[in-house]
């Protein structure tokens, strides 16, 4: 049951981080074309399509660009601890004593459960407070505080993610390894899909 | 890469000795202080991102009076800036771009135009590498995309695998220096310079990069006897421009876009990324509609741990600026009276220290914001400063330990690191003289900015 359970959390944190960077593309996609048809029909008194276009109000599409890639950040750093993506300075441990690297790696997993988790509580603290105000965003009018749930939510499920890593390197001695340097297909004229693009933004 | 592990009483030495160092850092005030706590956080090998988050922390509740609750605020407010969207807008272009098929005609087109020099197919992975760099923000999707098409011809060329390797890992690093580049988005967040300015700044230098790197190898080339592809006529080079257009296209929308105040940064990397989703899945049709939702969950795997270093880094620079520490060390240089040549140099080597233990965007978020006070007081262009920044960055990824370039090219051409190393030699030599050229000539990097008004 608890298997099935974390397997339906994985597949959703992928779903979720996947929509949302597709989405905010797209949002802002249709907002140039929009401004820009705009310009266009006004230039050469296209007065129909102008009067529909104008209609319709976009002006809110950069800010829920912001929110769906904040969302998308938070989500997406517990997946990164899963996929171990979130790279440190390994220099000085790789050259310790095996169980002092141990140790150390142990000791840097808990460290970031105990980062996350602070921020998870004082991020809980700071919605609960702004759930008794009532802000809205400046365009979309939403409240704030469901925007900002992004922050509590997020960073206990990475502090979930965290411990979850740690429990694992303790019983087996193994970390999610992100093989930046892992290239598929090398062989063949164009490289598979999917085979290295978790390196490009390096 | 790995050497044997430390006996316990060496390991024991250099950690008394690292202590000690450090515990007289932190002597020296409050920046020693933080800079110590964070260099104990990264040498445990915890993500960077929680070792800058940490060390705030810790600074917070056990020095300074600033209420937490401010500090919370700004870890939420950290990214919200538009600004700094265009990194996983530029990331999700290249992860399509790279699995498009666009590479693969830039490298038809560069080889008619080039290949029947000494070396021409060597030649025609560093234009190649030049042109993907031009629509591309990333050194690795750079080494990737022209890498695993160019190297296995070179080898059924008769190139030893070392020699194209050393080209490619070094040629791709043009990646960040053409046009558009992912970590002149995050130095132009850090220290609110024209992102615009700093795209188009990275032209010249670049071409000079290429033409510095195409002589190099033209010149091996010919003394080791490498083989000439024949020459082309100009109809067959139209031909091979014909085809590539599609993927170069993309320059005239993001520089077009941004130049003509048709779109901002952002906008023109989210019209990057659109254009080469399409480019890829309907016009070349190397990317089949099925793997398009692997690729957005790397690309955001990717941005998300971006974006979390960012949010950290944030939070480290506003404790830094709390305590006045960037400009109590440009005070410190001007009394010094070191000069800006002084300066540069001494940033040249920190940065080039630094290329040994981090990544590019963690070093632009730690250092930018501690040189910038400094540079500009002497005088020194901010974008010209990003620039060199950014120059430094590409020798950090050609070369170990952390070489991102290197781990790549070494994926694909399965030489170890060691020989890799080695291999890129020339190349590296050749970058670092370029290094020194950008550093000391600016209107290299500024004449073009200024000259389209932006600067």
């Amino acid at each position: 049951m608890g298997r099935v359970l974390l397997k339906l959390l994985d597949r959703l944190e992928e779903i979720l981080i996947a929509s949302l960077i597709a989405g905010a593309t797209i949002v802002i996609f249709v907002a140039v074309v929009h401004r820009y048809a705009l310009d266009v029909s006004a230039k050469y008194h296209f007065d129909a399509v102008y009067d529909y276009l104008f209609k319709i109000n976009l002006s809110w599409a950069q800010e829920l660009c912001i929110y769906m890639f904040v969302w998308m950040a938070k989500f997406g750093a517990a997946y990164g601890v899963r996929t171990g993506i979130h790279v440190g300075v390994d220099v000085l441990i790789n050259m310790l004593p095996p169980p002092w690297r141990r140790f150390s790696i142990l000791f840097g997993l808990l460290a970031g459960a105990f980062f996350t988790g602070t921020i998870g509580g004082l991020g809980a603290n700071f919605v609960w407070d702004m759930a008794h105000t009532d802000q809205t965003s400046p365009d979309l009018e939403w409240p704030m505080w469901i925007i900002y749930l992004a922050i509590p939510l997020g960073s206990s499920l990475m502090c979930f993610r965290f411990l979850q890593v740690a429990w694992g390197f303790f019983r087996t001695g193994e970390l999610p390894h992100h093989d930046a340097a892992h290239v598929e297909g090398v062989e063949e004229a164009v490289p598979l899909p999917g085979a290295v693009p978790q390196a490009v933004g390096r | 890469m790995h050497g044997a592990p430390m006996t316990p009483n060496r390991a024991a030495m250099t950690l008394t000795i690292i202590a000690i160092v450090l515990l007289a850092i932190a002597m020296t005030g409050n920046a020693g202080i933080i800079f110590a706590i964070l260099v104990v956080l990264m040498l445990t090998g915890m993500p960077i991102s929680i070792a800058l988050g940490l060390t705030v922390l810790t600074f917070l509740f056990t020095m300074t009076q600033v209420p937490v609750a401010s500090v919370a605020l700004k870890l939420f407010t950290g990214i919200e800036k538009f600004e700094i969207m265009a990194v996983p807008f530029f990331i999700l272009a290249g992860s399509f771009l790279t699995h498009g098929g666009v590479a693969r005609k830039m490298i038809d087109f560069a080889a008619s135009m080039v290949g029947h020099f000494h070396g021409g197919l060597a030649l025609a992975g560093i234009v190649a590498c030049a042109m993907f760099a031009l629509v591309c923000g990333s050194s690795v999707a750079t080494v990737v995309a022209i890498g695993s098409i160019v190297l296995p011809e070179m080898v059924r060329a008769g190139y030893p695998m070392r020699f194209g390797a050393g080209v490619i890992t070094v040629a791709g690093s043009l990646g960040i220096l053409m046009l558009p580049s992912i970590p002149k988005v995050i130095y132009a967040v850090a220290t609110n310079t024209s992102i615009g300015a700093l795209f188009v700044a990275g032209l010249f230098p670049g071409i000079l990069l290429t033409t510095m790197l195409c002589t190099v190898t033209w010149w091996i080339a010919r003394k080791r006897g490498y083989p000439r592809l024949p020459r082309r006529s100009w109809l067959e080079r139209w031909r091979a421009f014909r085809a590539s257009v599609w993927g170069l296209m993309l320059v005239v929308i993001i520089i077009g876009g941004i130049y003509s105040g048709l779109f901002t940064a952002t906008e023109a990397a989210a019209m990057a990324a659109v254009y080469s989703f399409f480019v890829s899945v309907f016009v070349y049709k190397a990317l089949k509609m099925k793997d398009v939702p692997k690729v957005l969950l790397n690309s955001a795997n990717m941005s998300a741990m971006l974006l979390y270093i960012i949010t950290n880094a944030v939070l480290f620079s506003f404790i830094l600026t709390n305590e006045n520490i960037p400009n109590a060390l440009a005070q410190w240089f001007l009394g010094k009276e070191l000069g800006w040549v002084g300066f540069l140099l001494i940033a040249n080597v920190l940065l080039l220290i630094a290329g040994n233990f981090m990544e590019p965007s963690s070093i632009i978020l730690i250092m930018a914001p501690i040189l910038y006070p400094t540079a500009v007081s002497l005088g020194i262009n901010p974008v010209h400063l990003g620039i060199l920044i950014d120059a430094n960055m590409e020798v950090g990824l050609c070369h170990p330990p952390v070489g991102l370039n290197l781990y790549v090219a070494s994926g694909i051409s399965r030489l170890g690191i060691t020989e890799l190393t080695k291999a890129v030699l020339p190349w590296l030599f050749t970058m670092l003289v370029f290094l020194v050229i950008v550093t000391y000539w600016p209107e290299l990097s500024l004449w073009l900015p200024r000259a389209m008004g932006m600067l």
